[in-house]
């Protein structure tokens, strides 16, 4: 390393981002790129710092293989950053890999943190799962281990294991605190909040009440049969029956759920599943094929017994009905709350299950994108739609040192 | 630059013999330059330039002053690398009492005293400059072909440490044409930021961000 490199490196380090620059705008050697883009990056500059990452990874060649990996690393948090998640994961697994193979663990570690966090954003939780297993984080900056228990705690938050969760998020906070970096902190105490905003309502004869995510939890694992209008499914302790494809089925799920204990009138079981104030005998016809075929769906769950003026739900083993339905009514509710399983959806998925048009649930997604309260990934019939994440973990930069090794 | 690395192989190369291990030190992340006034070693650390002894490897002496590459001691004054030039410094209150602009204008690296010049390594530019210790006028340039960091003056022979990749190495040059005429190589992973002759048989080298220091056996030349 030169001597303005480390004077820069040295800026850098201490937070004078333009100090740094100051020492090292004019120059175009892959250490001085490199230095620029961190600079960049950390003065919220995502293209330009991205841009001159590559080209120093690229200047560095093979000789200079450590320096390289850790400008690949770099420039994918940049773009972590920027929620392009478009760039190629074997890169970065390559990078990793050449860092672990010269004892860089902290940077590799960087490095393997990143694909985690972008298989979460992406929707892959199961492969999230499992290369999050993989990682050791013992001995690592406070930092790093921070990024770690955050990754953890998303999981378990996508999954319902608020237990979990809140202890993986205490872990990160005291690691956050002893790496004394006051985003990383606060970060980890907005993703804490989470854990106590109301995240459902429950519906139980006639009255509403609003729940937890841990109390969601408490919910699902209770006796109770729970018609989940968050998730469009109905659950029984283990037993779930995803409903997302039959909206109207749901609907009329709903409907009987909330009339629970007592039965639902046919003409008010119409009005609502097939939207008409004007019923016909063509109607109740309809009601009666569709009751067969939630019957039949239903059935190792709870039974739908014809009344004298309509339906009642009965469930199997005497369980209590509880509706569960998203924090706040209207139908960009309803899209988020399906959004908030985690997974990647498509606009056709969305819509059909919430039985409205593919327009419908476009113009909402479009509207909730333009305020950041989903994300989508990919275009055109490849486009698919996410939540964001409950852990907002990547907004931060935790830039590696990409400089040369000295 | 492959066919000059066909010579090179041609030339005596043997295993560094490491001797002995000093620091990291407190306060000092990286070790960048490093010089032996008779008595202590010098290491450039940054924010600061310390002084240990050898035989105890006890910090005896620290000057607070920018020490970003490069250290040298002319029998009586340190000069140091900072940013884009040389600070020449009395060791004994650490004042800065001139400066003249560095040959590379920061991207120098090593630098070494001898014979009334200032040897100057210009790191990815892979350059040794003699200079004018009073104006910093470059005397003559030689031209090595791997990334210099160390420069160091020995018995009438010159030698520079390269950091360039994982492989790195303390090379005797031919002060006149570049030639490569003695190779030791580092244990795989260790770089030398600085390089210093101790006037007998020992070199110092810094060791970049391990923050060490490290002493080497210099070999019996056959030329000696």
């Amino acid at each position: 390393m030169d001597s303005l490199i480390a004077a820069a490196g040295r800026a850098l380090a201490v937070g004078d981002a333009l100090g740094a620059l100051d020492r090292v705008a004019l120059r175009d050697d892959p250490p001085a790129l490199a230095l620029r883009g961190i600079a960049m990056a950390q003065l919220g500059e995502y293209p330009r710092a991205r841009e001159l990452l590559r080209r120093a990874a690229r200047g560095f060649g093979a000789r200079e293989a450590l320096a390289g990996a850790r400008c690949v690393v770099a420039e994918a948090e940049v773009a972590l950053a920027m929620r392009d998640l478009g760039g190629s994961p074997r890169l970065l697994a390559q990078a990793a890999a050449a860092l672990e193979a010269r004892d860089d663990r902290a940077n590799a570690m960087q490095a393997r943190l990143i694909a985690v966090r972008r298989q979460l954003l992406l929707g892959r939780l199961d492969e999230a799962a499992v290369s999050l297993a993989g990682l050791d984080a013992s001995g690592l900056p406070p930092s790093l281990a921070a990024v770690a228990e955050l990754a953890a705690a998303e999981l378990a938050l996508r999954s319902l294991r608020t237990v979990v969760a809140r202890a993986a998020m205490e872990r990160a906070l005291d690691a956050a605190q002893r790496a004394r970096v006051p985003a990383l902190i606060a970060e980890v105490a907005e993703a804490r909040a989470a854990l106590d905003r109301s995240a459902a309502r429950t519906i139980h004869a006639g009255h509403e009440q609003p729940l937890r995510l841990d109390q969601v939890e408490a919910l699902l694992a209770s006796d109770a049969l729970v018609v989940d209008a968050c998730r469009r499914g109905l659950r029984a302790g283990d037993r779930w029956q995803s409903l997302a494809r039959r909206p109207v089925l749901f609907a009329l799920l709903c409907a009987l759920a909330e009339g629970w204990p007592g039965d639902v009138e046919r003409g008010a079981l119409i009005a609502r599943v097939f939207r008409t104030q004007h019923p016909d005998e063509t109607h109740r016809a309809r009601l009666r094929v569709e009751i067969g075929r939630l019957r039949a769906l239903i059935a190792p769950l709870a039974a739908v017994e014809a009344s004298t003026r309509g339906f009642e739900l009965v469930p199997r083993d005497g369980r209590a009905v509880v509706v569960l339905m998203p924090p706040i009514d209207g139908d960009q509710a309803s899209l988020l709350a399906l959004l908030g399983d985690g997974a990647a959806w498509s606009t056709s998925a969305l819509a059909l299950a919430l039985g409205d048009s593919q327009r419908t649930v476009q113009r909402a997604l479009v509207e909730l994108e333009a305020a950041a309260q989903v994300r989508s990934i990919g275009h055109a019939r490849a486009q698919r739609w996410l939540a964001p994440p409950l852990v907002g973990f990547t907004t931060i930069l935790l830039l590696p040192a990409a400089l040369p090794p000295e | 630059m492959s066919s000059n690395d066909d010579t090179t192989r041609q030339v005596p190369t043997r295993a560094a013999e490491i001797v002995r291990e000093y620091g990291p030190f407190d306060g000092a992340e990286r070790i960048h330059g490093v010089t032996h006034d008779g008595q202590r070693v010098w290491a450039a650390t940054e924010a600061n330039v310390l002084a240990f002894d050898p035989d105890s490897g006890q910090v005896v002496r620290r000057l607070d002053c920018a020490a970003h590459a490069g250290t040298a001691f002319d029998g009586t004054h340190l000069y140091q690398i900072a940013e884009t030039r040389i600070d020449k410094i009395d060791p004994a209150t650490g004042a800065v009492v001139a400066s003249i602009p560095a040959p590379g204008n920061g991207g120098d690296s090593g630098l070494t005293w001898a014979e009334g010049s200032l040897w100057v390594g210009q790191y990815r530019d892979r350059k040794i400059h003699q200079i004018d210790p009073a104006t910093g006028a470059i005397v003559r340039t030689i031209e090595s072909n791997r990334f210099v960091t160390g420069v160091t003056w020995v018995d009438g022979e010159l030698w520079h440490a390269t950091w360039d990749g994982d492989d790195n190495e303390l090379r005797r040059i031919d002060p006149d044409n570049g030639a490569v005429l003695e190779r030791l190589e580092l244990p795989h992973g260790i770089g030398v930021s600085g390089l210093e002759s101790d006037g007998a048989d020992l070199f110092y080298c810094g060791g970049g961000s391990s923050g060490k220091v490290r002493a080497v056996r210099r070999p019996k030349s056959a030329t000696r």
